[in-house]
Formats: C-alpha cells, sequence, structure tokens
C-alpha cells in the first residue's frame, strides 16, 4: 500500500489500493483483540481444552443428535431440490412448491416424538397445506418470487 | 393535508392485521417479533411503502406484546424481552389468577406503547435536525459510539466489542463500492467467489439466518421437545381483574416506559434489558420488594411497560441517525431499502408525510394490540399449543421465502441463510454475542465509508479528534460507556464473588 507518512499523522490513502484500507485496520484490531481475549482468560481456556473442571464440550448434553443431523441434512437438501426442479419448470414457482412438501413432511416426521398415525395424518395434511397456502398466496397474488 | 390521503383503510387494515399476526408470532416461544418483521418484509414490496410499513409496524407492536401470554401461562416466554414478566406472571397464573395478570400486562403494555409514541413523535426530528450537521467524521464517530454501547452492554464487553467487529469484518466482504467513492475491487474472499459476493452478503438472509435459521437448528439439537401445555390454558379462578390495581402504580408506569423508551434509544440494545432493568428498578424502590417474584402486579407493570416502550425508542435513532435502536427496526431498514429510500437525518423532513403516517401506524397498532388481547385473550392463549413439529418446518419455509425474494429470486441468498444459520448456531456455542455482531454489519459499511471519506477529506487521522466540539461531545460519550461498562462489570463480579461466599 502507497501511503506517504509526511507527518506521524497525516495520510494519504492510495487509490488503487483503497479496498484494503479499512479491512486491513479491522483485521488488526481482531488480532489484537483476540490475543487479548486469549490471554485474559488463558486459565479458563487452558481448563476447559485439557478437561479439569468444565470441560468445554460442543455439543449439548444430551445432545438429540438425529433431529440434529435430520435438520442439517434435510435443509441444504430442499435447497438443492428446489434449485434444480426451477431451473426445469421454471418461473412458476413449481421448484419452491414441489420441493417443500416432501420437506415439511420429513422434517415433521422427524421431529415428531410420537409417531401415531391420527399425528402422521396431521404432518401430512400440513404438509401439503401450508406449502400451497404460501404458494398460491404469495407466489400468485403478491406476485413475490419463488424459486 | 396531503398525510390523510396516504391513510386508506387498507392501511388501517394492514396495521390491524399486521398487529394480530404479529401477537401470534409473539406468543408462541422460539418465534419473535424480530422473525416475524423479517419473515414478512419481501411482501411489503408490492404494498408500497406507507402500508408496507403500517404493517411491520403492526408486527413490531405485536410481536413484543405476544411473548406476554406464554410467559404468563408456561414461565416461557414468548420473546427475550418477556423474561422478567415470567417471574411475576406465572406465580400469578398459578394462584389462578392468570386473566388479571395478563390483562395488567396488556394495559401496561399499552401505556408503554403510547408513551414511546409520544416521545418519537417529538423527539426525533428534533435529532434528526441535530444530525444533519453531522459531517463525515462525526457519523463515524457515531456509529463509533454505538458499537462501544453495545459492547459495553453485553456480557462480557471484549468479546462484545470483538463479535461487532466480526460483524463489520463480515460486511465488508465484497466489492468496494465505486458508488461509495470507491475503486470497484473485490476484496476479502476467494476467486471462485466474485459472481456471487459481487454486493456482499445480503442483509436480509443473514439476519434470517442468525436469528431464524440458528434458533431452530438450537432447537433440534435439544430435541424439540414440545413443552406440556395442556394443563395450563384454564384462565381464571382467583381475584378478577379490575383496574383500580393501577392506581398505585402510576409512577411504575411512568419510569418504566422511560426507561424503556431510553433503552430503545441506544443502538442495538433490545427488549430483554429494558424489561430488566425496569423491573430491578422497580424492585429497588418498592414497599414491598420481597413480593416481587411471587406474584406482585408491580413487577408485571414494570416489565410490560418497558418493552412496549422499547418500540418507540428503538425508532428514534432510525429514522433521525439511521442507526437502528434494536434488531427489529434493523430489519426495518429493509423495507426503506424496498422502497429505494434511505434511512438517515434527512429522512423525516423530505418524507414528512410517511413520518406522520408512521406514527400514525404506531399509535394504531398499539391500539389494536389492546383490543385483540383484551377482549380475545382466551383465543390467543390457545395459540401456545401448536406444536413445534409443525411450526419450525414451516418457519424454514418462510424463511426462505423470505430470503429468495428479497433480491427477487437469487438462490446464493437461500444458501447464505444456511450458511449464517450455521454460523450464529456455531458462534453462540464459542461465546460470541450475536446482537453486536448484526449491528456491526449493518453499520461496517458506513462506517468504512466514513472514516476513508474522512481522511480523503483531511488527510490526517488527528481530524477526528479536533473537528468540531460535537467530535469532542462524542469522544466524551463513547469514554462514558467504555468506562460505565467497565463498573458495571466490576460490580457484577463483586456481586458474583459475594454471593458464592
Amino acid at each position: 500500500m502507497n501511503q506517504s507518512l509526511s507527518s506521524l499523522f497525516d495520510i494519504t490513502i492510495d487509490f488503487d489500493q483503497s479496498h484494503l484500507f479499512f479491512p486491513r485496520i479491522v483485521i488488526a484490531l481482531l488480532a489484537v483483540l483476540f490475543l487479548w481475549i486469549v490471554i485474559s482468560n488463558a486459565g479458563r481456556i487452558q481448563a476447559a481444552l485439557t478437561g479439569k473442571g468444565n470441560k468445554f464440550r460442543f455439543f449439548e448434553p444430551n445432545a438429540d443428535q438425529f433431529r440434529l443431523l435430520a435438520t442439517l441434512i434435510l435443509i441444504p437438501l430442499y435447497f438443492v431440490a428446489m434449485d434444480q426442479i426451477g431451473q426445469l419448470i421454471p418461473n412458476m414457482g413449481m421448484g419452491f412448491l414441489l420441493s417443500s412438501i416432501p420437506f415439511m413432511f420429513l422434517l415433521s416426521l422427524a421431529y415428531l416424538h410420537q409417531r401415531t398415525s391420527r399425528l402422521i395424518m396431521l404432518i401430512a395434511a400440513n404438509a401439503i397445506v401450508a406449502p400451497l397456502f404460501v404458494w398460491f398466496l404469495l407466489g400468485q397474488i403478491f406476485n413475490i418470487s419463488l424459486p | 393535508m396531503e398525510f390523510f390521503d396516504l391513510l386508506s383503510p387498507v392501511f388501517f387494515l394492514l396495521a390491524a392485521a399486521g398487529a394480530i399476526v404479529g401477537i401470534i408470532f409473539g406468543a408462541i416461544p422460539g418465534m419473535t417479533a424480530t422473525m416475524a418483521v423479517a419473515v414478512c418484509l419481501p411482501l411489503t414490496y408490492s404494498l408500497g411503502l406507507q402500508e408496507g410499513l403500517a404493517l411491520l409496524l403492526g408486527l413490531y407492536v405485536g410481536g413484543i406484546s405476544g411473548g406476554l401470554v406464554p410467559a404468563i401461562l408456561l414461565y416461557i416466554p414468548g420473546t427475550p424481552s418477556s423474561i422478567t414478566t415470567t417471574f411475576d406472571g406465572y406465580p400469578m397464573a398459578q394462584k389462578g389468577e392468570a386473566e388479571r395478570a395478563l390483562k395488567i400486562c396488556i394495559v401496561a403494555s399499552l401505556f408503554g406503547g403510547l408513551f414511546s409514541a409520544v416521545v418519537l413523535f417529538f423527539f426525533a426530528p428534533i435529532l434528526a435536525d441535530f444530525a444533519i450537521k453531522f459531517s463525515y467524521v462525526e457519523k463515524f464517530l457515531m456509529i463509533l459510539f454505538a458499537l462501544t454501547v453495545i459492547a459495553s452492554l453485553s456480557k462480557n464487553m471484549l468479546v462484545g466489542i470483538f463479535s461487532g467487529l466480526i460483524g463489520v469484518f463480515l460486511s465488508l466482504i465484497g466489492t468496494y463500492d465505486v458508488s461509495n467513492g470507491g475503486n470497484g475491487e473485490y476484496r476479502l474472499m476467494f476467486e471462485f467467489m466474485e459472481p456471487y459476493l459481487e454486493s456482499g452478503f445480503s442483509l436480509l438472509p443473514v439476519l434470517i439466518g442468525l436469528f431464524g435459521v440458528a434458533t431452530i437448528i438450537e432447537q433440534a439439537e435439544k430435541g424439540v421437545k414440545e413443552e406440556s401445555a395442556e394443563r395450563k390454558v384454564q384462565l381464571s379462578n382467583g381475584a378478577p381483574f379490575q383496574f383500580a390495581v393501577f392506581r398505585s402504580q402510576f409512577v411504575n408506569l411512568i419510569r418504566s416506559s422511560t426507561i424503556g423508551t431510553f433503552i430503545g434509544m441506544l443502538p442495538g440494545i433490545g427488549g430483554s434489558a429494558a424489561s430488566v432493568l425496569a423491573y430491578t428498578q422497580q424492585k429497588n424502590l418498592s414497599k414491598h420488594p420481597e413480593e416481587m417474584g411471587k406474584g406482585a402486579p408491580e413487577g408485571l407493570v414494570a416489565s410490560e411497560s418497558a418493552n412496549n416502550a422499547l418500540t418507540g425508542g428503538a425508532l428514534i435513532p432510525l429514522l433521525s441517525l439511521g442507526i437502528p435502536g434494536d434488531s427489529t427496526t434493523a430489519v426495518l431498514i429493509g423495507a426503506f431499502t424496498l422502497q429505494g429510500l434511505q434511512v438517515g437525518p434527512l429522512f423525516i423532513g423530505e418524507n414528512i408525510d410517511t413520518w406522520y403516517a408512521m406514527i400514525t401506524a404506531l399509535l394504531f397498532a398499539n391500539l389494536v394490540m389492546f383490543a385483540v388481547m383484551f377482549y380475545a385473550i382466551r383465543y390467543i392463549a390457545k395459540v401456545v399449543l401448536v406444536p413445534k413439529f409443525i411450526l419450525y418446518p414451516i418457519i424454514i419455509m418462510m424463511c426462505v421465502v423470505g430470503a429468495y425474494a428479497i433480491n427477487y429470486g437469487i438462490m446464493f441468498d437461500v444458501w447464505t441463510l444456511l450458511l449464517f444459520g450455521i454460523f450464529g448456531w456455531i458462534a453462540s456455542k464459542i461465546g460470541l454475542e450475536i446482537a453486536p455482531l448484526v449491528i456491526g454489519f449493518i453499520l461496517g459499511g458506513s462506517a468504512e465509508v466514513y472514516f476513508v471519506k474522512s481522511l480523503e477529506s483531511y488527510g490526517t487521522f488527528t481530524i477526528f479528534f479536533t473537528k468540531s466540539p460535537i467530535a469532542a461531545v462524542l469522544w466524551l460519550l463513547i469514554l462514558a460507556s467504555v468506562v460505565f461498562s467497565i463498573l458495571i462489570h466490576r460490580k457484577s463480579k463483586a456481586a458474583k464473588t459475594s454471593a458464592t461466599v
């Protein structure tokens, strides 16, 4: 970066490099703060990592791995499906509609704690009605772009 | 007056609808007013500015108010601003006085909301007139002040500043915009990302991801357990509601509403801080402090009037300085952007009719909120029963609609949702604070522009200190907030160590 410092505080910013000026300041501040935080909490960080006292746990105790994974897998699949279907049938919001129905059904199923046939029918009904409602109201009447 | 032409029946209908939907969103634990506004934001594009604002302001007022319902009935706050309502509301419900508690809260909420709307009406234009005189230097210092305030009120000040800076950093990703005097270069990213991140991350998907999707991921990790709600929705066996209870609460109402409005004015601080501060103040000044926490109406009054007073207060810095007062008003910026307007000191002067329309919408929404909640409370209480396994997928679907539509159909924004949802989930695990991060993200771009332009115009760093008396005052404020926060942290550390002794 060409910065001419004629006196200690004077500064001119070279236009070609000006897009890096502020980011560099921010990065410098982040580095300083990070060191400061690490040093002032060194004791606790060491204890957390080595396991004396409160070991650092990334996941909650008794984390529900199944539901967590279900969420983290179904959502990207949903997005990809939306995009792909939307490219096959463009401009009708079909990508949204056709991928929302199975997504809602599967995710609700995953979140369910008691699998009774009554609840499953409820989920199925919701999985069909809710996306249809949104697609119709927002996509057709309000004319909002849907994938 | 032209202004009355803007007030069509649709305007009032939308404000009312917004209030009702907002109450429902607020009443469901896990869904917040911010989420309601964020998800409905894209709808406002086709509605036009005044109507869109009517809807969003209705959602805001309704959302903050709705949180009191599960707070009282289930001991679960519907929104973070209702945490202190649980302290006295739930014990009252257990004594069978649920309806009384609910109605006390509703009246207190109405008072707080109207109080702050009046303050907003008179104070914001004054502040705006003042802020017009700000040059780039003062504007930058204003943002710096906002960031220090938020950091100082977070649990750990260093981490708060760090989170805010991370937000700023994230906002800088993209091109250095030519329209802001930049050179149009890409920065802070790898080459393959260039086509997607030309204008950086869009605000709305980031917000919805951090507040909406992250919450759902957390809930999934916890197992999406349903609260056992069936037993809780019977409403009144004990003492009935009487307006007379407010005779002794007048000072409480005024003080708590003032606290709420003031906290709302501070950039970035939200409802939970307002209600906690008002509640603790009431406890300090109460004649019967031991009653609070066991079902004292004064606790409810303090909590609910403060959190509704926040609504008007948070709009003050937004409409006079362009700096959002809390995360919901931050999302409101999106509504103005959708319509091509910029909020800042010139906003009120140039858009005086919209300004009057907004005040009207705010007042009307408060009245609708009151009417709906006061008379239909039995039905509202049932909302608490919607099962999460139905609700959460619907929320994700609505988030997707919101994110996609905001830039008229960019799939990358939908992926941004997921990215920031996961980021938000991880961030709260490692201790980063989301509120400063969001404000940093929103203000980061402006901070850069003002900072660089100040230097380009004056050529020296010392200008930040010597520009004008206003700059000096701002530095004093920054210093004051830093000192204040250090004092608060020392005090709470001392309290903790003496409590464990």
